[in-house]
């Protein structure tokens, strides 16, 4: 991979659906000697949400700094919407960022902070405050646009956060770990949020988190980072799919359990259904060796209709192995939250 | 609306019509400065400190002596010490703060270039300096009752207190450039300042000698404050004084060249410059401290040289006072009489007499700023007879005082001597007379705190309701 950059003020790369907006290739960082990121490399489209993910101290504080321009690799290179980071205020107009741990002035209000940022990327007074009147909407804040912001509840300041790091229209926005202190319906909104504005504004978002659910929800893509090096990085199905094993695991209730072990034997793809873990009512079905990962899926859609035909209620059904969680923890053999 | 990434329809694509970046970081800042409350809260305690200062001058019985020039000089020079510090303060707060406050980030996300954030906070941290300035105008005026050397007092105020509140401006935000927290930042620019700041206030003894004269050439405090003495209390012209202009000139022109051109460009989310000079702070601020605490030694060690006593001598001529003690309050004038009686054979050389104070604490007292009429002459005395002579004294500072008049025989040639006698003393104490309004600065240095207190504490009470009605939203 080679990145290509083009010099500021040329044809933006970043105009059609699902185009390259930023490429990052062989990032390293280093601490007083101690790596904290060793050769990043990953590729991300517009309208795409990419899931960075790491425990503690993998680099992904280091990774969103680098790649916002904030810290200076050690070497290696990237580029957003062609733009060399070579050309660091001409890349800043380009990205919007939350950042990790952000201070608001406690006395401004909601649109007079935004225009301030509109106007330091190049909108008149007029514009910005327009312009940020609009984002308010869209982050669902115009009611306090004129409340000071340290009126806001914690919620209502990450998503002034996020409206701010749309105020020059960015081609891709990091977000680094936006969710943190808020509660389930306040992650779950934001969540929602960060979505609708890379489907609607065709933005690449970078989704810094620690918080499994939050990618599994969210991203299309997903980057996992262990002690500064990438284990793995693709679609996130692709990803969650490695740790897929040979089967799945069902959950019935347990007066059906022998029921369910009569209809499935019959089938002629599954080889063995055996008792799952401590708790009553919990299979585990294998499936016959070699079986491919389309036939796999057939075999589970087999396995489901078998149940339903012989009217057993399906409380749980999930393919064994299949989750982000347990790619995570395979590859980085940590425990997160 | 997947698919095509465009602009959404409501952006307009300005960044002609975009102000300069330095400007809108000042113009942020000064709000956050002024209406946040911090500078108004900063120039109440200024105009606090310069009423107890301006009260302090005022009250003091000498005041009635000290020409209005030396008063105005007097009072000028807290004014811009003190003028100084806020600048100091608000530099040292301006990058360390915004870091721990975490608001840095997203300033330095944006286009703008980090010089043109650099010189929008430097404006903004040196624009409570000209109010500083305003108030302390009316102190000089006050104190130096208007007199024909305020317009000099003001213009050389402005201009040689401009250049300094500028340097110790930049000095804060170098600090707090090169610091991660803010309470070390404040905690080195407050030791900077008292090293700049004490060789002031050492004493005249302790500013002899060449390292002395140097630590005065050097330091642009202390080159400032004598500039100020000369031209405006002891007539010196700028001529002659030009030279002491240059250790505030160039300091100001090496802090803010240091500001602009290295700091400026290098600005960035952790503390000091990416590559290049890191400093111990806890170190560099020991040294200081160390270094501070040795020149105070070496000036008290100065100030401290003994001085070798005269030895006594026996009277030729027998004079006497018609009072042994008096109690009399500060301001209170009070005569007394003294008799000379020559008791020799023949007639006695021309005498003439002088009049001494002394306090018996041991502070240096000046006679002729507590008598008009120090010095008497006596015309020759015939064998037996006697002179008397009235003295008046005018109490100026409260205290306890022996009081005593000596006559000198003149001395028949330039080769010869003669042995003076003296009275006995008169013990004077004076207690203090209590005017509070001398000179008229009550006015002044109640009423512009008051107000500055007044104005901080409703703008506070503003801000609190307007909290208080977005929360309720």
């Amino acid at each position: 991979m080679t990145i290509q950059a083009r010099e500021p003020g040329g044809q933006s790369h970043a105009s059609g659906p699902e185009s390259e907006v930023l490429l990052a290739e062989g990032l390293q960082k280093s601490y007083g000697g101690r790596p904290a990121l060793r050769g990043l490399s990953f590729t991300l489209n517009a309208g795409r949400v990419m899931g960075f993910l790491g425990p503690n101290g993998a680099g992904k504080t280091t990774a969103i700094r680098i790649l916002t321009t904030i810290l200076e690799a050690d070497s290696g290179h990237f580029a957003v919407d062609g733009i060399s980071s070579r050309y660091p205020e001409e890349i800043r107009r380009r990205i919007g960022v939350l950042p990790e741990s952000q201070g608001f002035p406690k006395d401004a209000t909601g649109i007079e902070y935004l225009s301030y940022f509109g106007q330091h990327f190049g909108l008149s007074a007029t514009e910005a405050r327009r312009y940020g009147l609009a984002l308010l909407e869209d982050v669902g804040l115009e009611q306090r646009a004129k409340s000071p912001i340290g009126s806001y509840s914690r919620g209502m300041r990450q998503r002034l956060g996020i409206a701010r790091s749309l105020v020059n229209d960015p081609v891709v926005a990091f977000l680094d770990e936006p969710t943190l202190g808020l509660d389930p319906r306040g992650q779950q909104e934001l969540l929602a949020l960060v979505q609708r504005i890379a489907r609607e504004r065709n933005v690449g978002v970078i989704l810094c988190s620690h918080l499994l659910s939050e990618i599994e929800g969210v991203c299309d893509d997903v980057v996992i980072l262990n002690s500064g090096q990438v284990v793995a990085k693709g679609p996130l199905s692709e990803v969650a799919g490695q740790a897929q094993r040979n089967g799945i695991r069902l959950h019935v209730p347990p007066s059906s359990v022998a029921q369910a072990h009569q209809a499935l034997e019959t089938l002629t793809s599954v080889t063995r259904v055996t008792p799952a873990g401590q708790d009553a009512g919990w299979l585990q079905v294998e499936f016959v060796d070699g079986t491919t990962s389309p036939e796999r899926e057939h075999a589970s859609n087999a396995v489901l209709a078998a149940l339903i035909d012989a009217k057993i209620p399906v409380l749980t059904f999930e393919a064994e192995g299949g989750r982000l969680r347990d790619v995570f923890l395979h590859l980085t053999d940590e425990a997160i939250q | 609306m997947s698919g095509e990434r465009q602009q959404p329809s409501d952006r307009p694509d300005g960044r002609r019509t975009a102000p300069p970046g330095w400007w809108l970081v000042f113009r942020r800042e000064l709000v956050e400065l002024w209406l946040g409350g911090r500078a108004l809260t900063l120039l109440s305690l200024f105009s606090i400190l310069l009423g107890i200062s301006g009260f302090l001058i005022a009250t003091n019985a000498e005041l009635e002596l000290i020409p209005p020039k030396e008063v105005a000089s007097l009072m000028l020079q807290p004014s811009i010490s003190f003028g100084l510090f806020i600048g100091l303060i608000i530099g040292a707060d301006s990058i360390s703060g915004e870091r721990e406050r975490a608001t840095l980030e997203a300033l330095l996300l944006t286009p703008t270039s980090r010089r043109q954030i650099m010189i929008g906070k430097f404006l903004a941290a040196v624009s409570p300096w000209p109010a500083a300035l305003a108030i302390s105008f009316p102190f000089v005026a006050v104190l130096s009752q208007w007199n024909e050397v305020l317009g000099q007092a003001l213009l050389w105020g402005t201009l040689l207190g401009t250049v300094l509140a500028l340097a110790f401006t930049g000095v804060g935000m170098l600090v707090s450039f090169w610091c991660t927290s803010n309470r070390t930042s404040l905690f080195v620019s407050l030791i900077l300042y008292f090293v700049f700041f004490l060789p002031t206030q050492f004493p005249g003894e302790a500013q002899k000698g060449f390292v002395g004269q140097l630590i005065k050439r050097v330091n642009p405090m202390e080159s400032t404050k004598h500039f100020f003495d000369k031209i405006l209390v002891n007539n010196r012209t700028v001529e002659e004084m030009w030279t002491w202009l240059l250790a505030p000139l160039l300091f100001a022109v090496l802090v803010l060249g240091l500001l602009f051109l290295y700091a400026g460009p290098g600005l960035r989310f952790e503390a000091g410059r990416a590559r290049g000079i890191r400093l111990n702070w806890r170190r560099v601020a020991g040294a200081l401290g160390a270094v501070g605490l040795l020149v105070a030694l070496a000036a008290s060690l100065i100030a401290a040289r003994p001085v070798v006593a005269s030895p006594d001598a026996e009277l030729p001529l027998k004079i006497e006072v018609d009072t042994d003690f008096k109690e009399v309050k500060t301001g209170d004038e009070f005569e007394f009489d003294t008799s000379v009686t020559y008791e020799g054979a023949e007639e006695s050389p021309p005498l003439v007499m002088a009049m001494n104070i002394i306090d018996l604490k041991g502070a240096v007292v000046d006679p002729e700023d507590w008598s008009p009429q120090r010095t008497q002459v006596v015309e020759p005395l015939a064998p037996g007879e006697s002179a008397e002579h009235t003295w008046t004294i005018e109490a100026i500072l409260e205290g306890d005082y022996m009081v005593y008049i000596v006559a000198v025989p003149k001395p028949d040639g330039r080769t010869a001597t003669s042995q003076p006698i003296t009275t006995s003393g008169i013990h004077l104490t004076v207690k203090q007379f209590i005017n509070y309004n001398p000179g008229g600065v009550l006015p002044v240095a109640v009423g512009i705190p008051a107000s500055l207190t007044l104005g901080t504490v409703l703008l506070y009470g503003i801000r609190r309701r307007r909290m208080e009605e977005g929360s309720s939203l």
